[in-house]
């Protein structure tokens, strides 16, 4: 399993009486693609963050490519996400004052030193691949067009290699056309790269794209908790 | 990378890093310029005078008689007889005396009447005779030696005439301009008022005051230059005198016998001495000084802090961005130190550029007016312990922000 979720329960420490996420049992298999939905303030985010270890989970386990994040340290969980989970957002992808291949360069400098040694050709023939021009690679993100943001947000999630890619409502803040641009670009990079894809949105007419659509408040049961 | 970020971050700011920067540039301007001219200031002094035992002038403060009769600043409260100076002089106990008269001026610069000995006993520094650049010691009445800095600043060449003035102001009407001076030497750079004086014979002093009574020329008194030369002109009194002696261990007993003199109320000092009185003076004028200049750049720290404080609150979305990527709070941290860090270099060299740049302006004025002597550069042992104190204060005051920014990191870690 890529992804396995064991009686996770989570709440902010500030409000322990109020659970914002029960799941009993939850996985996601190598090389699968899921989608998860939900409506806005159901946890989507929070599971997200449990996922790729910037929260610990309250109580329960987070397995995710065999290894436990709660028996992490916050500087395992930080070194372990750099090298095995690639993020996508919704918006402010990219941080706005530096260019594409910085923002490339950046993700990279937190990942191991075997990973880290990706070179800048790499970064440009991946910046290539996904159809952002030449020209376009030394403006600063803030620069880009939304989707030209969103192009090299999945170039820097990809420059680690990673076998998992989270994506946050990665498409709220496109147009119909560019969504679908967007989307069919996300397929055929987690294809080519036999990855496993989580993706949550509150917007259902992407469940098209994936092998797997799970309805976030069927996987949390957080009714009758005190 | 990672100072490609906090530089690039920074340049995205440059409003209210701009601001904050100006404010620590001041700052770091006041706090180094206070501690040098204090440091300079006392160099200065301390290297004006060396290897006389003793100063002898007319009664008065010991301060206000160094202070004329050393660095040219203020005037003198009365002359002494030259009878006096004579019988002191002629004392086995005494190895060399020169005589110092003071009172005339050329252009600004102060024109000190002495005697040869001057030049061979008076020295600066440790121990640094003078040394002439070009020319001589004054031979005839109308010689004149013109310190480095008058000469420089004047233009002159050997040979060339000066016409004094009397008084000291910037600016006289009461030249002395039916005799004039000519340039027989040029010494060398001292770092020292003697670089800003005007030396001539005492008898030059008395030539052109002939025709003169109670500071005004005498209406219809004209002697010619040869009939002046051919007049007795020994001087009739002088303003200070600086003595050698013999034996250190003379000088307290031969102080004494100065101070007890029956024919004439004198006063003698140690140079040392009435220079440690006046650091003592000084020290808490130049403490509070340096105080306030601390207390200044303490607040542009604070200032500073502020900034980097609220900028992080404006920086939410990329500190999240930075996390998810797998930057571990304590890169967060480094990241505003490194801000603070850069801040604070670019305030050091925007500061002390001006520093230096202000005291090169400056240099003449400080000389000429306070008998100052201040080195433009400002990089001594007690500077650059200043400096290394700035950038750890900076530091230490950027924990603030940036140990909120590494726990905000790891609350969201822990929760």
């Amino acid at each position: 399993m890529t992804i396995e979720l064991s009686n996770v329960r989570f709440h902010y420490p500030e409000r322990p009486k109020r659970w914002v996420l029960n799941i009993p049992s939850w996985s996601l298999s190598a090389g699968e693609k899921v989608f998860v939905h939900g409506p806005s303030g159901g946890g989507k985010s929070t599971l997200l963050n449990l996922l790729s270890g910037l929260m610990p989970a309250s109580e329960g386990s987070v397995t995710i490519l065999g290894q436990r994040l709660e028996q992490m340290n916050s500087r395992q969980r930080d070194r372990f996400r750099a090298n095995n989970i690639g993020y996508v957002f919704q918006q402010f992808n990219l941080i706005p004052y530096l260019n594409a291949l910085d923002n490339i360069r950046l993700a990279r400098q937190f990942a191991s030193r075997k990973k880290a040694g990706a070179n800048d050709n790499e970064i440009k023939a991946l910046l290539s691949a996904l159809n952002l021009s030449e020209k376009d690679w030394r403006l600063p993100a803030r620069n880009l067009s939304i989707g030209q943001q969103q192009r090299v947000a999945i170039a820097r999630a990809l420059i680690n290699k990673p076998q998992i890619l989270i994506a946050d409502e990665p498409t709220s803040s496109l147009d119909q056309a560019n969504r679908d641009v967007f989307m069919s670009l996300l397929m055929s990079v987690i294809a080519e790269n036999n990855m496993s894809l989580l993706l949550v949105s509150h917007d259902l007419s992407l469940s098209g794209y994936f092998n797997r659509v799970d309805d976030l408040k069927e996987i949390n049961h957080i009714e009758g908790l005190a | 990378m990672f100072v490609k970020l906090a530089v690039q971050s920074l340049l995205d700011r440059k409003g209210s890093v701009l601001l904050s920067l100006m404010a620590m540039t001041v700052s770091i301007f006041v706090l180094l310029g206070v501690n040098h001219i204090r440091h300079q200031a006392k160099d200065s002094f301390s290297n004006t005078l060396s290897g006389v035992d003793l100063i002898v002038g007319a009664r008065t403060g010991s301060l206000n008689l160094l202070l004329y009769s050393v660095f040219r600043i203020g005037s003198p409260t009365n002359n002494i007889s030259w009878q006096s100076f004579q019988r002191i002089a002629s004392s086995p106990k005494v190895k060399w005396a020169i005589p110092v008269s003071l009172g005339d001026s050329h252009k600004g610069y102060r024109v000190l009447g002495t005697s040869r000995d001057y030049f061979r006993y008076f020295s600066y520094g440790h121990q640094h005779a003078l040394a002439f650049d070009q020319g001589r010691v004054f031979d005839q009445v109308f010689d004149v030696v013109l310190g480095a800095e008058v000469a420089k600043k004047l233009g002159y060449q050997l040979g060339d005439k000066v016409v004094l003035a009397h008084g000291v102001a910037t600016t006289s009407f009461s030249l002395h301009d039916d005799r004039p001076f000519t340039v027989v030497g040029i010494l060398k750079p001292t770092g020292t008022p003697v670089d800003q004086t005007l030396h001539v014979s005492l008898q030059g002093i008395e030539a052109i005051h002939v025709d003169w009574q109670h500071g005004v020329r005498i209406p219809g008194r004209v002697n010619s230059q040869k009939e002046v030369e051919a007049i007795d002109l020994q001087p009739k009194s002088i303003t200070a005198f600086m003595l050698g002696l013999n034996s250190k261990m003379a000088t307290f007993r031969v102080q004494r016998q100065i101070n007890n003199f029956k024919q004439e109320p004198l006063l003698a000092i140690l140079p040392g001495v009435a220079l440690s009185e006046l650091w003592q003076m000084m020290a808490i004028l130049e403490n509070t000084l340096l105080l306030v200049s601390a207390l200044v750049f303490v607040a542009a720290c604070l200032g500073m802090s502020a900034m980097l404080l609220s900028s992080i609150r404006e920086r939410e979305r990329e500190i999240q961005l930075l996390r998810a990527v797998g930057a571990p709070p304590g890169f967060l941290f480094m990241l505003v130190e490194l801000e603070a860090l850069l801040i604070t270099l670019c305030s050091l060299i925007l500061g002390t550029g001006l520093l230096m740049l202000s005291l090169l302006l400056a240099k003449d004025v400080l000389a000429s007016h306070f008998g100052l002597f201040i080195k433009t550069n400002i990089f001594t042992e007690s500077s650059v312990y200043l400096i290394a104190a700035t950038i750890m204060a900076s530091l230490i005051v950027a924990v603030i922000p940036s140990f909120s920014l590494y726990s905000n990191a790891r609350l969201g870690s822990r929760r």
